[in-house]
């Protein structure tokens, strides 16, 4: 589904990504871990060409994001992302949110667009929020209207850059649930986050990024249990305390 | 001791009251047209400053730098009476002997240019101020980059910049008072024609400024019923 071929990209002279590998097969769920800086958000971006590179290649369900006669608004629809900071648009209602992009971009009719909002709503477990602002949503549940507003455009694949991480513990796990479902149900998905408890449940596969590189990758258990560089082994400890 | 006799009555004795009351009137349309201009423009001006392409930040960037750097005052006379000698002679007298409201239109447009370059600035200022993220998760879901900023951005970065808004707004009114330099007889013009008749420009400039307080009072007024108005639920709001 997801194939990352070498593929280095630099800031002016900060190298950001080195010469990065990884395959993602449909149904998949990939972790990515690693400390802040490591590039793991950048190559997330780099995957739905919000962020150029200059070398490599990345090939998402046949089509190459870097090839230029790419359409790369097309590609989007097919790759959910959901953000560390929510980022639905404040002046809409949770509908709203997730109607925007299938009546914009899929020409679905209001009614047809909301229909289907509402099971999404209904799935991440908040239909009663429908009408209401971002602002007066809790993180968790804005984190959920996030999931379901990329679900909304249907896509193949869903991306989730730190989605926990500005959540208060106790929000943690009602959308890890949503996405445990997800991946269970058969998503393929690339998740970067811290944890582990998740990676554990659902990955097919972890991997871990230091410096622009991936430095150690596991499926599941392996892992944890014997990382084999000192410098992972160091991080595991930090996170899993 | 006072020797200065006052005479209101020169405010509404014929014809000095048409006067004042038409000049009221150009100054409110002449005003709002401009603005009309100014924030249709401002618009793509701003817009055209953070767009990730170099042709169009370079456009916008001259527009603002060009406008905003020259007095406004200067302009007006470029375009009312420099630009026509430029013509033709007899299309130059052509122009001023037959376009009907010469100078009136030449205010409403340069004053809208003019404010323009000031709204758009204001709008960059809004629009730079959203975290990247947010035109990201747009961009995700497979917006293009006119939806993104049709529908995300520019409604997100008008909440943010209503205050200064307003008080571009409410610049722009003060401002069209200068048109009366090209022979628009607005509010200030009016009042400086009553005192070449009548001798009593205390009176006259009293009630321009107080007609000037007036509409941008309502101005202030119209603009904060507005801010309620699309006040997104739940954010917190400027103090009352």
């Amino acid at each position: 589904m997801i194939q990352i071929k070498n593929v280095s990209k630099w800031y002016g002279d900060f190298q950001v990504l080195r010469d990065v590998n990884e395959e993602v097969k449909q149904g998949q769920t990939v972790v990515v871990c690693g400390p802040s800086g490591s590039g793991k958000s950048t190559l997330l971006r780099c995957i739905n060409g919000l962020e150029p590179f200059q070398h490599g290649e990345i090939i998402v369900d046949g089509v190459s994001v870097s090839d230029p006669a790419t359409n790369l608004y097309r590609l989007r629809t097919e790759i959910g992302m959901v953000f560390q900071r929510f980022e639905l648009y404040p002046h809409m209602t949770a509908l709203q949110n997730i109607t925007l992009a299938p009546m914009k971009v899929r020409k679905k009719s209001r009614r047809e667009a909301a229909d289907h909002a509402m099971k999404l709503l209904e799935r991440v477990g908040i239909p009663e929020k429908a009408h209401e602002h971002p602002a007066n949503l809790s993180g968790g549940q804005q984190q959920r209207v996030a999931i379901a507003r990329s679900l909304a455009m249907e896509p193949k694949i869903m991306m989730f850059d730190e989605p926990t991480s500005a959540l208060d513990p106790e929000m943690i796990k009602e959308v890890l649930d949503v996405m445990v479902d997800l991946s269970t149900g058969g998503m393929t998905m690339i998740v970067v986050t811290h944890e582990m408890g998740f990676a554990r449940e659902v990955a097919e596969e972890i991997i871990f990024m230091d410096e622009g590189s991936i430095i150690e990758r596991g499926t599941d258990i392996s892992f944890f249990q014997n990382p084999k560089s000192p410098r992972t082994k160091d991080f595991l400890d930090k996170i899993l305390m | 001791m006072l020797s200065y006799d006052f005479d209101w009555s020169v405010l509404w004795k014929h014809p000095y009251g048409r006067w004042m009351l038409e000049g009221i009137w150009t100054t409110i349309t002449l005003s709002s047209l401009a603005f009309l201009i100014a924030v249709t423009l401002g618009l793509m001006v701003g817009v055209f400053r953070v767009l990730p392409n170099r042709i169009t930040r370079l456009i916008g960037g001259s527009y603002v730098e060009l406008i905003r750097n020259t007095p406004y005052l200067v302009q007006l006379f470029f375009w009312y009476f420099g630009l026509p000698s430029l013509l033709p002679q007899a299309s130059e007298k052509w122009i001023y002997d037959h376009v009907p409201s010469l100078p009136y239109w030449t205010g409403v447009v340069c004053l809208g240019v003019y404010t323009a370059s000031r709204v758009g600035e204001q709008i960059r200022a809004g629009m730079i101020s959203i975290p990247t993220d947010q035109y990201q998760a747009a961009f995700s879901t497979g917006l293009t980059t006119y939806q993104t900023y049709r529908y995300v951005i520019i409604p997100y970065a008008i909440r943010i910049i209503i205050p200064p808004f307003t008080t571009e707004f409410l610049t722009c009114f003060k401002n069209s008072a200068l048109t009366m330099t090209i022979g628009v007889l607005e509010t200030t013009g009016a009042s400086y024609l009553i005192d070449s008749y009548t001798w009593h420009g205390l009176e006259t400039t009293t009630a321009a400024s107080v007609v000037y307080i007036v509409i941008t009072l309502c101005v202030v007024l119209l603009m904060a019923w507005v801010e309620r108005r699309i006040h997104i639920p739940g954010m917190i709001a400027r103090g009352r």
